[in-house]
């Protein structure tokens, strides 16, 4: 993974610095709560419902062992003994003083770690394929790609101040992983004419009170005119997009209004007049940044392991964790790992402090150093060795990190809703755990198969509600907690936008009625169809119907 | 940059104003003002940039609502003066100004950008020694060391060790023992984080956890790694705890050896506590070795008992809690006992085996995979 250099290092001391010079401006009244806010959220420091939250940049998810046991000492010393993952692989602290923050920013830096830009008007933390460097079906490794974005975005001179947040995704297959329509911009690497890298560029995607699927605006941009290419998309926006509702500030609302064909034609007269050679990085730095993402040095082992199958055979949680949670690799003899934060009755993302330690501990013994955070609030040890997944998941199971469920049912994206943050209409958390207790049984759930279902408590959508297979969105009626349900949404190269099946249900009816639309599935699914097909099939009234059914029989 | 106190003269347009009308504005004056009608409206960083890069040479000045904090941003998109407002303070203004000694991405600066400044580095020092990575390489390293430390104290050839231009990926590994202290505490002199590794073979007496947390904490180690025996592993050869009685040698594998090698599977260079005085085997320890592929450096191999005693005491360091009990070096508690006067201190350990040393300073006699 990357290492910072002298610059990087220094870098990221001086913003520390900057930060402690804002903080004491804000204090003797030189700078006032309104200049200061936006100050303090580009270093990820938010003011909640209860207290301040600080979100802590895990740049495209990749993190080592140190900096994860760094993570859980923070949330030990500084805060409640947690932390929570974010569909923006970010964790966020919900506790800290605001007196405690240059001390948490410096303890940070010591392990290369920082909370710039992860709030703001600006570039946000550029996130990727949780299985980036381990997936067979990748054509480079994105992250060198990410980290070169990384460091062009961080403190741009041009694009501190946009009209709104910008957030970036980078895959590297034709299977999204990333999710990258739902961004602003997303980048899949193709390979170009001249048979070296190129991005097929996405823009305009985002989710918020008026989601939009990100459009294609380039087929195939070398790789060396990337930064060129995204100054231009940016410097179009910034010029053009709306600063006067911060609900149409978003590009998506731009491209949409432009049409996507105006908007690159905009694109295209700054591009021409970008000077492209200074912002064309250079081979030696791409080389550079590149051989920190060098392959581990696997060892050459069988395609298959003894030890994995006898284990297979002799335990069937074992077998069923296997099934759910254990990921092909390119490399044979190895896979990666999903760490479930998902556990019947938990909250979706949240790990302690214990859990964190242990987690370094493996990624140390068992995955070269390595775990990654994913955007569905979970963690990777991206490089096992089958041979050891037997003697991983004893360890993860002993910690209650084993919960066999990734990309089922109970997998739930959740914001944390009304419990923590000051924008939210309604609470995730307890119905995400009512869900969980509701839909619990892994039997059913190995039925149902892969159904991802998202909520958020409100309308910005950080719970990706518009993208579930099964979507639900917390809404305020007169005071009173209500959820909306979408049916049909999908995050990945087929993306959509779930379509709302009717009147939202109190929290109590959520669980149920999401229950009966599972079991019209099962009954009406053709042989092997995943419910997202079904959907697809059938479109949203069987579904609708289900989840109707009891109420309307009282009512 | 120029921090103005007087409101100045020539075309003056809000940022607002779209790109063709500044274009035309521009065209046509050497001093062009753009006001910021709110700090948190960005498009004249934009329009700046614009400007600069096609070919606009006069004056660019800034005005209106515009915070020190965006100074640089200012400068690095082409303005070349600030109109201050009335009251603002220009110290905070020249301090934020240079909060940054460099950037990455290029701008309409001259300033070299951390990408060019790394390529600078490169082209200009001599191609440094690549990171060593062969045996041959680290022995040769190896022995560049050792005669450059030959009259050092440890303090020096940790701090030679811990050079980044050495590029190597350092650890320490520590048993926490009698003499375990001398040694973290000189690693926490210079450097905090660097990890240290300790087997946590479950046969540990109770003190030695104990002393663990205490002296990690007193000595602020950053990143103490526990390493625990495989479980499978531990399952399958010593599911009742009591292979030390009929194998210590494969105790010491299945608990030491093998988890070592995983936990410093990523690290090109270890430190230990290892000293000439310990015991025979260890009378010709140099300060830097090779052992199986990876640096191993010793600061403390030429001090005496006496040399770690003093150390000790002039650092106020805590004491293992065996040590008054006469256990002079301490392992797992089925294999430790306490030495006599006279004996030699590792004496303890093993007794009655023909057995002195747990083999992870050994080299490697036959593969470790399983």
């Amino acid at each position: 993974m990357y290492r910072y250099d002298e610059f990087d290092a220094a870098l990221v001391r001086e913003r520390v610095e900057e930060f402690r010079d804002q903080v004491e401006r804000r204090a003797s009244g030189a700078l006032t709560e309104d200049q200061f806010k936006p100050l303090r959220l580009m270093n990820g420091v938010y003011l909640q419902l209860h207290a301040y939250m600080l979100r802590v940049a895990v740049p495209y998810g990749v993190m080592s062992g140190a900096q994860m046991r760094r993570l859980a000492h923070i949330a030990r010393v500084y805060d409640k003994g947690y932390g929570h993952f974010t569909t923006r692989c970010n964790i966020q602290y919900n506790w800290p003083a605001l007196t405690d923050l240059p001390a948490i920013l410096s303890e940070l830096a010591e392990v290369e770690m920082h909370a710039i830009q992860t709030s703001g008007n600006c570039i946000r933390n550029t996130t990727t394929d949780v299985f980036a460097g381990a997936a067979d079906d990748e054509l480079e490794d994105p992250r060198p790609w990410c980290e070169v974005i990384r460091q062009w975005s961080t403190i741009h001179p041009e694009f501190s101040f946009l009209p709104r947040k910008f957030k970036i995704a980078v895959v590297a297959a034709e299977k999204d992983r990333a999710a990258i329509r739902t961004h602003d911009v997303g980048l899949q690497i193709v390979k170009g004419a001249d048979g070296g890298t190129a991005f097929r560029v996405f823009v305009g995607g985002g989710q918020g009170r008026l989601p939009h699927i990100a459009q294609e605006i380039a087929p195939a941009v070398p790789g060396h005119e990337l930064l060129a290419y995204l100054t231009a998309i940016l410097r179009a926006w910034n010029l053009l997009g709306r600063r006067d509702n911060i609900h149409k500030a978003r590009i998506k609302i731009l491209v949409a209004s432009l049409g996507i064909d105006a908007f690159r034609t905009e694109v295209d007269k700054h591009f021409a007049t970008l000077r492209q050679e200074d912002l064309r990085i250079p081979d030696a730095e791409l080389t550079r940044i590149q051989s920190y993402f060098t392959p581990p040095v696997f060892a050459d082992l069988p395609k298959t392991s003894a030890a994995f199958d006898r284990a297979v055979l002799a335990d069937p949680d074992f077998a069923r964790f296997s099934r759910n949670n254990i990921r092909r690799h390119k490399q044979p003899g190895y896979a990666s790992v999903i760490v479930s934060l998902k556990p019947v009755d938990g909250v979706p993302g949240d790990i302690t402090d214990a859990q964190m330690d242990l987690v370094a501990d493996l990624a140390e013994r068992y995955s070269f150093d390595e775990v990654r955070a994913a955007y569905e609030q979970n963690l990777v040890l991206p490089h096992v060795r089958l041979d050891d997944t037997p003697a991983l998941w004893r360890e993860l199971l002993a910690a209650g990190l084993a919960t066999p469920n990734a990309d089922l049912v109970t997998d739930i994206i959740a914001c944390p809703g009304l419990d923590y943050c000051s924008l939210a209409n309604a609470r995730s958390i307890p119905v995400a755990q009512a869900l969980s207790r509701q839909l619990g049984d892994l039997d059913y759930q190995e039925r149902v198969g892969p159904v991802r279902i998202n909520m958020s408590g409100c309308i910005n959508a950080c719970g990706h509600h518009h993208v579930g297979h099964i979507g639900v969105l917390g809404v305020d009626r007169k005071g009173e907690e209500y959820y909306q349900i979408t049916v049909g949404g999908s995050p990945d190269e087929q993306a959509a936008l779930g379509e709302i099946v009717g009147r939202s249900l109190p929290s109590e009816e959520v669980a149920p009625a999401i229950a009966r639309a599972l079991d019209r599935y099962l009954e009406v699914r053709t042989e092997g169809e995943r419910f997202i097909d079904t959907v697809r099939r059938l479109g949203a009234d069987p579904f609708r119907d289900a989840i109707y059914e009891t109420a309307d029989a009282v009512a | 940059m120029q921090w103005l106190e007087s409101v100045q003269n020539g075309p003056r347009l809000s940022v607002t104003t779209p790109l063709e009308e500044v274009e035309t504005a521009a065209a046509n004056t050497d001093a062009l003002v753009l006001e910021f009608d709110a700090f948190r409206d960005g498009r004249g960083f934009s329009l700046a940039s614009i400007l600069r890069e096609r070919g606009y040479a006069g004056r660019l000045i800034a005005a209106g609502h515009v915070l020190p904090d965006q100074a640089r941003h200012l400068r690095r998109s082409g303005f070349d003066a600030v109109e201050l407002s009335p009251g603002a303070d220009i110290e905070t203004w020249k301090r934020m100004d240079t909060a940054f000694d460099a950037a990455y991405q290029p701008a309409e600066e001259k300033a070299q950008t951390i990408w060019q400044r790394r390529a600078a580095a490169r082209a200009s020092t001599p191609p440094r020694e690549t990171p060593p990575k062969p045996d041959g390489d680290l022995q040769a390293l190896a022995d560049r060391l050792n005669a450059q430390v030959a009259d050092a104290g440890p303090a020096q050839i940790l701090t030679a060790a811990l050079d980044p231009a050495l590029g190597l990926n350092t650890a320490a590994i520590s048993s926490f023992g009698a003499e375990s202290a001398a040694l973290l505490h000189l690693i926490a002199e210079q450097d905090r984080s660097v990890p240290v590794v300790f087997l946590e073979t479950g046969q540990h007496f109770f003190q030695t956890l104990q002393y663990r947390s205490q002296l990690s904490e007193k000595l602020g180690l950053s990143d103490v790694r526990l390493v625990t025996p495989d479980a499978t592993e531990k399952a399958d050869l010593d599911a009742r705890d009591d292979l030390w009685k009929t194998d210590a040698d494969a105790c010491c594998d299945l608990r030491k050896t093998r988890p070592l090698a995983r936990a410093t599977a990523g690290f090109s260079a270890l430190i230990t506590g290892r000293k000439r005085y310990q015991n025979e085997d260890r009378a010709e320890l140099l300060p830097f070795e090779v052992l199986d592929g990876v640096l191993r450096i010793n600061p403390l191999a030429a001090w005496t008992a006496e040399d770690v005693e003093d150390h000790l005491v002039a650092h106020d360091l805590p004491r293992h809690p065996l040590v008054d009990q006469g256990y002079l070096s301490i392992g797992c508690w089925p294999c430790t006992r306490a030495v006599e006067a006279g004996e030699d201190a590792r004496a303890g350990r093993w007794s009655g085996l023909d057995k002195t040393e747990c083999g992870i300073h050994l080299g490697r006699s036959q593969p470790i995979a399983a």
